[in-house]
C-alpha cells in the first residue's frame, strides 16, 4: 500500500463511446413518442428531435466525467453524480469479492466492470461499489491489490493450476435441468405479451385454428405437441447452458495471503470471479432427477461475505459427469470423502414419515375422486387417472427415504435429502455458527427433529431432515464438542438406533 | 445423548401478555368476518362460521399461552446462547457467543402493558436469529448488556 493520497482517477475513455449509447436505449420509449410528434408536427418538430439526441449523449458524457475512484488511507472511494453529490467509501480490509464482468459491447472495447462485493446484505443498488469501464489488464491489477493477490498470478500463469475446464461434450446435460422450462415459460410469457399488444390474438382466428385442429386426431396432435414442446424446451436450455457456462474454468492460485478460487465463465458476456480460500466453507452438490439419473450433477460454493442474490456467482461446476463434478468440488473442500462417503440413514421412523408426508395426500386425492362418481357424476377416466399418482408418490417416497442421511467427515457436516431435487451439502463445522433443532408436535410423537446448521453463506443453512433426536444431538455434539457439551444430559441408557 | 432444558423461564406475566395479543387478534378476526358476512351479506359466511372461529379464537387463548410457557426457556452462558420456543412446533437453538452480531432490545405495544420486553440475538446467518419473549423489562436491559459486553470480548468477524 502506498502511503500518498492518491489522486481520483477517471475510468477509461473509451466508455464515452458507451455511457452516451446506453443513456440513449434509455431514452428510448421518450425518444420515439418525440419522433412520432416530431413528424406529425413537421416544421418546427427539427429541434426537438436534435435536443432529444444531444440530452442523453450530454448525460452519458457528465456521468463519465463526473465518476471517479480512488484508493487512499486503506479505504476505496468512488464518487458520482454531478448535482446529487454521492461518495461510496469502504475499509479496503472489508472487500471479500472482486467480481470482473463484460458484456459484449466492453469485450468489443477492451473494456471490464468491476464489482466490488463488501458482504453487506442491504441490496441496494446505490450501495454497491461498480467500476463500470476499466481496461482488462487495470481491472485485473485493482483485483490482485484488493484481495491481497499477486498480481502475476492473477491472470492463469504458473502458479495457478486449473482444477476444472470447460467441456462442450457436458452440453448434453442442459436439457435434463429445469433452466430450459424456465427460460421456455419466459419466452412464452413475453411472446403472449406482445402478440397481445398489437392484437395478435384476433388475427390469428381462434376458431380456425380450432377447426384445422379438430381435423388432426387427438393421438396424433397430442405426442406431437410434446414433442414439438420437448425440442423447443431442449433447444433453448441448451442455448441458455452455452451462452452462461461457455468457457468455464475454474483455477485455484497459491498467492497472497491463503490462495483464492477463480471462476470464468460465458460466451457473450464474460463473469470472472475471484472467492477468497478462508471464505469457501463448503460446497453444495446438486444433483436434479434429470441430471441423478444420466449420472451428472452441478455443484456450489458455500460462501460467507457474498451477497444473496449474487450467489448464483459462486456455481462451482456448471451441469457436467459426476466424476468431474466429485473431482471439481473436492478439490475445493480438500478432500473428495465428504462427498462419496456414505451417510447415516435416517431409520424406519423417518422412512414411515416420508411415506405418510408423500402417498398420503395421493391416496386422499383418490378416495375424494373416487366419491366424486357416484356423487356427482364425474367421468370414469378421472379416478383411473388419479390412481396413476398413487404409484408416483410410493417412487418418490422411497427415493426420498433414500436421500435421507448425514455425517461429520474430514471436518465436514454433510448432509443429504431430497428426489426431484436431490441435494448433497457438505458444511466445514468451522462454517456452522449454530444449530436448531426443530420438532413439531407429530416429529416428537416419532422421537425425530429437524436439524439445521445455520451459517453465513449460501443458503444460509444446511437442514438435515428428520433425524433421530439422540443422533442429531451426537451429530451437533461431535462437530461442536464444547458448545453443545455444556447443555447435554445422559439419557437413561438409550443406545441411539442407527439403520 | 439428550439435550438438558434450559435453564430460566419467562417471565410469568408473559402468559397473560400472550393471552392478551392472542384475544385481540381473535376478536378482530371474528368481528371481521361477521361484518363482511352476515351482517353486510358482502360475502357469503354463514352464522355458524363466525361462531367456530369465535370458539377456536376462545380455546386459543385459553390454552396456547399456558402450553407456550410450559415450553420457553432461555438461558446464557459464557460460551453460547441457548433458548427452547414454540408449542406445536418446538425449536431449541444454541449459538455460540463468538457468532452473535446484534443484540435487539424491543418491546411491542402490548408487552408494554405487562412490562415485557423482548430480546433477539441474530447471528450472520439469516436462519439463525434467537428470540427470548416475555422477559421483565429490567431483566431484558440486563441481559442485553450482559451479552453486548460478552460478545464484544471475542475477536473476529463472527462469520
Amino acid at each position: 500500500m502506498t502511503p500518498p493520497p492518491a489522486e481520483w482517477q477517471r475510468l477509461d475513455p473509451r466508455m464515452l463511446l458507451i455511457y452516451p449509447v446506453k443513456e440513449l436505449v434509455r431514452f428510448l420509449p421518450a425518444l420515439i413518442a418525440l419522433f412520432i410528434a416530431g413528424s406529425a408536427a413537421n416544421g418546427s418538430g427539427e429541434w426537438w428531435q436534435v435536443l432529444g439526441i444531444a440530452v442523453p449523449v450530454a448525460l452519458g458524457v457528465l456521468r463519465y466525467v463526473t465518476t471517479g475512484y480512488r484508493i487512499t488511507s486503506g479505504r476505496i472511494e468512488l464518487r458520482r453524480g454531478l448535482l446529487n453529490r454521492h461518495v461510496l467509501s469502504t475499509p479496503l480490509d472489508r472487500v471479500r469479492t472482486v467480481d470482473i464482468t463484460a458484456p459484449p459491447v466492453h469485450r468489443l472495447l477492451g473494456l471490464t466492470s468491476v464489482r466490488i462485493g463488501t458482504g453487506t446484505t442491504s441490496g441496494g443498488d446505490e450501495d454497491r461499489i461498480d467500476l463500470d469501464g476499466l481496461p482488462v489488464a487495470q481491472a485485473r491489477r485493482l483485483r490482485a491489490d484488493l484481495l491481497h493477490l499477486d498480481a502475476e498470478e492473477s491472470s492463469p500463469t504458473p502458479g495457478a493450476y486449473a482444477v476444472l475446464e470447460f467441456d462442450p461434450a457436458w452440453v448434453r446435460f442442459a436439457p435434463l435441468t429445469s433452466t430450459g422450462l424456465v427460460i421456455a415459460a419466459g419466452v412464452l410469457g413475453v411472446a403472449a405479451q406482445g402478440l397481445n399488444t398489437v392484437n395478435g390474438f384476433e388475427r390469428l382466428h381462434p376458431e380456425r385454428l380450432a377447426d384445422d385442429a379438430a381435423q388432426w386426431s387427438i393421438w396424433v396432435a397430442v405426442p406431437l405437441a410434446l414433442v414439438g414442446l420437448a425440442v423447443l424446451v431442449s433447444a433453448l436450455s441448451i442455448g441458455g447452458y452455452v451462452v452462461s457456462n461457455w468457457g468455464f474454468r475454474l483455477t485455484h492460485t497459491d498467492a497472497g495471503r491463503g490462495g483464492a478460487w477463480h471462476l470464468t465463465r460465458g460466451l457473450l458476456t464474460t463473469r470472472e470471479t475471484t472467492l477468497d480460500d478462508a471464505r469457501v466453507r463448503g460446497v453444495s452438490v446438486g444433483e436434479p432427477l434429470g441430471l441423478r439419473l444420466a449420472g451428472g450433477g452441478r455443484a456450489w460454493a458455500i460462501v460467507t461475505g457474498l451477497e444473496q442474490d449474487t450467489s448464483g456467482s459462486a456455481l462451482l461446476v456448471p451441469p457436467a459427469p459426476r466424476a468431474v463434478v466429485h473431482r471439481a468440488a473436492g478439490a475445493v473442500l480438500g478432500s473428495v470423502a465428504p462427498l462419496d462417503a456414505a451417510l447415516t440413514g435416517h431409520g424406519p421412523r423417518a422412512r414411515t414419515r416420508r411415506y405418510t408426508r408423500a402417498v398420503g395426500p395421493a391416496v386422499l386425492l383418490l378416495v375424494l375422486v373416487l366419491a366424486l362418481v357416484p356423487l356427482a357424476d364425474a367421468p370414469l377416466w378421472a379416478p383411473v387417472l388419479v390412481a396413476l399418482g398413487v404409484p408416483v408418490a410410493v417412487a418418490l417416497a422411497a427415493d426420498r427415504t433414500r436421500a435421507l442421511g448425514h455425517a461429520l467427515v474430514a471436518g465436514h457436516v454433510v448432509v443429504r435429502s431430497g428426489s426431484l431435487n436431490r441435494r448433497r451439502d457438505a458444511l466445514e463445522t468451522d462454517g456452522v455458527i449454530g444449530w436448531n433443532l426443530r420438532a413439531t408436535w407429530f416429529q416428537r410423537r416419532a422421537g425425530l427433529g429437524t436439524l439445521v446448521a445455520t451459517t453465513s453463506g449460501g443458503r444460509q443453512a444446511v437442514t438435515a431432515l428428520d433425524v433421530p433426536e439422540a443422533m442429531a444431538i451426537g451429530l451437533a455434539h461431535s462437530a461442536h464438542p464444547h458448545l453443545i457439551g455444556q447443555f447435554l444430559v445422559e439419557s437413561p441408557a438409550q443406545a441411539p438406533t442407527s439403520a | 445423548m439428550q439435550l438438558r432444558e434450559p435453564s430460566q423461564r419467562v417471565s410469568p406475566k408473559a402468559r397473560l401478555m400472550w393471552a392478551s395479543v392472542a384475544a385481540v387478534e381473535g376478536l378482530f378476526a371474528t368481528v371481521a368476518l361477521a361484518v363482511a358476512g352476515p351482517v353486510t351479506g358482502w360475502l357469503p359466511v354463514p352464522w355458524w362460521a363466525v361462531a367456530l372461529l369465535a370458539l377456536v379464537s376462545v380455546a386459543y387463548v385459553a390454552v396456547v399461552p399456558q402450553w407456550r410457557y410450559a415450553v420457553h426457556r432461555w438461558e446464557v452462558t459464557g460460551t453460547a446462547v441457548y433458548t427452547h420456543t414454540g408449542w406445536w412446533a418446538r425449536e431449541r437453538r444454541i449459538a455460540p457467543m463468538s457468532r452473535i452480531q446484534t443484540v435487539d432490545h424491543a418491546e411491542g405495544a402490548i408487552a408494554r402493558l405487562f412490562g415485557l420486553s423482548t430480546v433477539t440475538v441474530t447471528t450472520a446467518s439469516a436462519a439463525g436469529a434467537l428470540e427470548i419473549e416475555g422477559l421483565d423489562r429490567t431483566r431484558a436491559l440486563q441481559l442485553v448488556d450482559e451479552l453486548t459486553l460478552m460478545a464484544d470480548s471475542v475477536p473476529g468477524d463472527a462469520t
